[in-house]
């Protein structure tokens, strides 16, 4: 008797799980792509709570054509061959309209062979390198701007204010990295300034001073560095160490802007430029709330990998409202016509350069200012003028 | 000349804590003749504990090797003996069966960590992480020469245990010869259980000092895995002073190699030396090649 | 003998007709890549368990294989489907090498010496731009939406491979290999060249990993370095596989290929979304538990100590009433 009441009670427990999924009412489902664990686990979080505070948002006001959208994460572990394996599931078992996310570089590369193998509509959101979106391939979409365009606000900061002669690049040895690297040695010699050093280096490194002493020795203006979060504070801290004092420190996006550099770098964080592709206080609608929200929310701040996921879901529930039906080619159709303001600026998708299906967006400079990371270029959008020329014995002692 | 003397400064003194990583895979190596590959991950879980008592109770991780190389002793014993001497008397087709086992261990310590701290990236910053002492250009960071010094003090430390007290000699006899050690009434059981305790113990600080200067997270072991029994095999198996050498060398070609060469490459520099030790220089293998 | 070998010919009928059966994308994906861990851990299998030879790098020769297939594409201009043709001869090739190199070397230092060998390949790949194009990686187009054919290439793969070492290992070949592992230095005494035979073993084991790695190349569509190069995620991972199905069974390494998949699959996805999230970051740690348990206590692997876990099972059933069997 007491077994079967046992049984029973079982039996209950097991329905009771099951019947939330069995009554909830139908939704429609996206399939989201972020690193959750793995190295780049930080951003993915960011990314994550972005999406889930823009689905709320989404949901709150009514869904979907009534119904509600779904958001299924996915976690790729920071590696191309799980970010495919994650993709096939979404669109094989769980039957999601349309795949978005894509971190990594190598990782966004692999899902979206994926998506135009299977037809599978794909919205991209931080994943980088240019070839991404040079395939011609029609159903893969960049919300974010290509790495080539990353040191974009950072150009005429340079032609007009600093003016430098020299640079060094800096780079991780990633596919994010490398590219970056490429592009803006290219920048360098339209704005004719020259290359003394070119490294890369792989992650993980404790001693970058071998290299920065290199650095040293040939005395650049600028230097560019494409780094992730701990080896950017690495960098700057060995920097402030060997007393290397260019008129200025770069920051190639990444790493450079998130809290936990300036936390890691301390005072070497000081004065060092990033280009970024967003600040809380641009004029685009809804991008202060959103920031302010997320740090009451998650107590924390947020960045532009946070603002791209947020759009990232906006520009995703647009699209699903527009679409005739749910067909992969409707909802591709869809994308291609959009034109929707988000928190990380209009997005439209066209074709320039080498690139298809890719939303043009201006970048930014932002600097660290004691301990506050600010918009400092261009000049009519900056929170804060920029600190230029900087005395680096002053500002490390 | 500058850049030639910085880099050999640094190299020289990240050398130090190389050797402190190195010198506990050599110890085990020398007794136990295995290959410790779970060693990096070891100093992992040291760094772990003492990132926790530094976000925790505030403790500066120098002091906190008082209580993280304790810990790592009873880890590594523990794992000696629950998971590694059992092996002997199982019967299996591959000698490596305790070499395998170590890989094992090492992965799973590695996901639990993950599993308890997740992979984001975790940083002890201290006053003195980024302080650095000058002599004229050239700088030395001082958390970097503090682990130097530790890492001599700490190595002559064993080096005297080794050779002075009855339980070094007794270490150093079942290195030599397990069977006649046997002979001589030492429980070879035992000694294999410290010396893991010990090597373990000695990664940790390598850890801990290494963490002001630097940050971790889960995958940090495999690299100084890798580090571990390069410098093992540059020095020689079971030498303390040379697991010193080899540390500073490895440092010093590294660094190097970064200079002048590309950073990029400077861990094939280190993997090329180490091949050419290990077949041109087999005077150090020798005593192992017994398999 | 001929009963035996009925229940493998099941095994491979319903691997044959799985992918009519189960018409998910998803599962097919799973089971291919199930088969090529089968043909990367089968041919570990063959120089660590056969030949005692245990490799720390066989990532060498999957990376080498997977980028002559990329390279036919970009550097060559050919479909990178010659890779699976030119894939395994080339890596035979470098593993020739790698065997006149490593082979004067023992025991633990071979093992050594091929950890290195692999990180100097996975660095030099990076940094080798202008060839490799580092780690902006390869990226091709798959030629076939369907997975229908990658899954019958990479089950006629693994049963290439599996039968291939079956024939190898019941020939001459077969019986020196496994002298040389039970005693290298009796086998030099009875007449057997050991480097000579080693230098076989390995030149076999690399030509079907690099084969394996071209079919990578293939199916996955995008490699990089780090990808393929990996010393965890491709050479232990392939000495783990073969030590959890049997190290030096004819069949463990399959076995063992299809746990690691599917445990890891199941435990990344959550079991397929069943349980909750968290699950998901134990993916690595029970297999790296069910590596522990396996050396601790079947050596042998599941296939190697079948006999004795089919003991147990039925100790604990004929334990009440005949406890005194033995």
């Amino acid at each position: 008797m007491k077994k079967t009441l046992g049984l029973l009670a079982c039996l209950a427990a097991i329905v009771g799980l099951l019947a939330p999924g069995v009554s909830a009412q139908e939704t429609i489902k996206v399939g989201i792509i972020l690193p959750l664990t793995g190295a780049q686990a930080a951003f993915g979080e960011i990314e994550k709570n972005s999406f889930e505070m823009a689905l709320e948002e989404i949901n709150a006001a009514g869904g979907i054509k009534g119904k509600k959208l779904e958001l299924i994460f996915e976690d790729d572990t920071g590696k191309p061959e799980v970010a495919r394996s994650a993709a096939e599931k979404l669109i094989n078992k769980d039957k999601v309209v349309m795949l978005g996310g894509g971190y990594g570089s190598s990782e966004t590369f692999a899902i979206a062979g994926v998506a135009q193998q299977s037809r599978m509509p794909f919205l991209v959101n931080t994943g980088s390198a240019d070839k991404i979106t040079e395939q011609k391939w029609d159903y893969v979409f960049r919300l974010n701007p290509p790495a080539s365009d990353y040191p974009g606000g950072l150009e005429s900061f340079l032609t007009e204010v600093v003016k430098p002669k020299t640079a060094a690049i800096l780079y991780e040895d990633s596919n994010f990295g490398t590219s970056s690297s490429q592009s803006f040695e290219e920048t360098c010699e339209r704005l004719g300034i020259k290359v003394l050093v070119k490294e890369g280096y792989s992650k993980g490194g404790v001693d970058f001073k071998p290299l920065l002493v290199k650095v040293k020795q040939a005395n650049p203006d600028l230097i560019y560095m494409i780094s992730y979060v701990m080896d950017a504070a690495l960098l700057m801290n060995q920097s402030m160490e060997l007393r290397l004092m260019p008129k200025l420190f770069v920051g190639g996006g990444a790493g450079f802007t998130m809290p936990e550099f300036q936390k890691n770098a301390g005072k070497a964080a000081n004065m060092v430029f990033s280009a970024t592709l967003w600040y809380q206080t641009l004029p685009y609608p809804g991008a202060k709330e959103y920031f302010d929200k997320y740090v009451k929310k998650h107590g924390k701040e947020t960045e532009y990998h946070g603002a791209e996921a947020h759009a990232a879901a906006v520009v995703i529930a647009d699209t699903l409202k527009r679409a005739k039906s749910l067909s992969p080619d409707d909802l591709r159709q869809a994308l291609s016509e959009t034109d929707v303001k988000t928190v990380f600026g209009p997005v439209k998708f066209t074709a320039y350069e080498k690139m298809t299906n890719q939303n043009k967006l201006p970048t930014y400079l932002v600097q660290w200012i004691d301990g506050k990371l600010e918009l400092v270029w261009p000049k009519d959008v900056a929170s804060k003028p920029y600190v230029f020329p900087i005395d680096w014995e002053k500002i490390w002692k | 000349m500058e850049v030639l003397i910085q880099t050999l400064v640094s190299g020289l003194l990240i050398g130090g804590i190389y050797a402190l990583i190195g010198i506990g895979m050599s110890l085990i190596m020398g007794v136990m003749k295995i290959i410790n590959l779970a060693h990096g991950q070891l100093m992992m879980v040291a760094m772990y504990i003492t990132y926790v008592l530094f976000e925790a109770l505030g403790l500066d991780p120098y002091f906190s090797l008082f209580i993280a190389m304790p810990c790592l002793f009873v880890l590594g014993a523990l794992i000696q003996k629950f998971l590694l001497n059992p092996l002997l008397k199982v019967d299996s087709i591959l000698p490596e069966n305790q070499v395998l086992m170590t890989v094992g261990v090492g992965m799973v310590l590695t996901e639990v960590i993950r599993f308890i701290f997740h992979s984001d990236y975790k940083s002890v910053k201290t006053s003195y992480s980024s302080s650095a002492i000058y002599m004229g250009e050239i700088s030395f960071n001082v958390p970097m020469v503090a682990a130097f010094g530790l890492a001599l003090v700490l190595t002559a430390a064993l080096f005297f245990f080794l050779l002075k007290t009855d339980l070094g000699k007794s270490v150093r006899a079942t290195a030599q010869n397990t069977d006649a050690a046997l002979l001589m009434g030492i429980n070879a059981q035992w000694i294999t259980v410290l010396t893991y305790g010990l090597g373990s113990a000695l990664v940790a600080a390598a850890g801990t000092l290494l963490l002001p200067i630097y940050y971790l997270f889960p995958d940090i072991g495999g690299p100084f895995t890798l580090k571990a029994f390069v410098i093992t095999m540059l020095g020689g198996m079971g030498s303390t002073v040379g697991a010193i050498l080899g540390g500073i060398v490895l440092g010093i070609a590294e660094s190097l190699g970064a200079t002048y060469i590309s950073m990029m490459l400077k861990d094939a520099v280190a993997m090329v030396i180490f091949l050419l030790v290990l077949i041109f220089l087999p005077g150090g293998l020798k005593t192992l090649t017994k398999v | 003998m001929k009963s035996s070998l009925w229940p493998f010919l099941i095994v491979l009928a319903l691997i044959a007709l799985f992918p009519v059966a189960v018409t998910s994308e998803y599962y097919r994906h799973i089971f291919i890549i199930s088969l090529m861990w089968v043909v990367i851990g089968s041919s570990w299998n063959l120089l660590a368990g056969y030949t005692g030879q245990v490799s720390f790098g066989h990532a060498i020769f999957f990376g080498t294989g997977a980028y002559t297939a990329g390279l036919c594409m970009t550097k060559l201009g050919i479909s990178a489907w010659w890779g699976m043709l030119l894939g395994g001869p080339i890596s035979l090739l470098v593993g020739l090498v790698i065997g006149w190199i490593c082979f004067r070397l023992r025991g633990p230092y071979f093992a050594l010496a091929t950890i290195a060998i692999g990180e100097i390949f996975r660095l030099v790949t990076t940094d080798w731009r202008s060839l490799t194009e580092g780690m902006e990686g390869i990226l091709i187009i798959q030629t076939f939406r369907s997975k229908l054919p990658y899954y019958y290439l990479a089950f006629g793969l693994a049963i290439l491979c599996t039968f291939g070492i079956y024939r190898v290992m019941k020939s001459k070949w077969g019986y020196y290999f496994v002298a040389i592992r039970e005693d290298q230095d009796v086998a030099e005494h009875i007449g057997i060249s050991a480097f000579r035979y080693k230098s076989l073993s390995l030149m076999i084991s690399s030509f079907f990993t690099g084969t394996a790695g071209a079919f990578y190349m293939n199916y996955m569509a995008f490699i990089d370095p780090h990808v393929v190069f990996s010393l965890h995620d491709i050479s232990i991972m392939a000495i783990l596989v073969a030590i959890i199905g049997g190290v030096g069974t004819m069949w463990g390494p399959a076995v063992g290929a299809f746990i690691m998949v599917w445990l890891q699959e199941t435990f990344r996805s959550a079991f397929f979304g069943l349980m909750p999230r968290w699950v998901s970051e134990a993916h690595v740690l029970v297999f790296g538990l069910l590596v522990i348990f396996v050396i601790r206590y079947l050596a042998n692997g599941i296939i190697g100590d079948w006999p004795k876990i089919k003991r147990l099972w039925s100790k604990d059933r004929e334990l009440s009433y005949s406890s005194s069997g033995n």
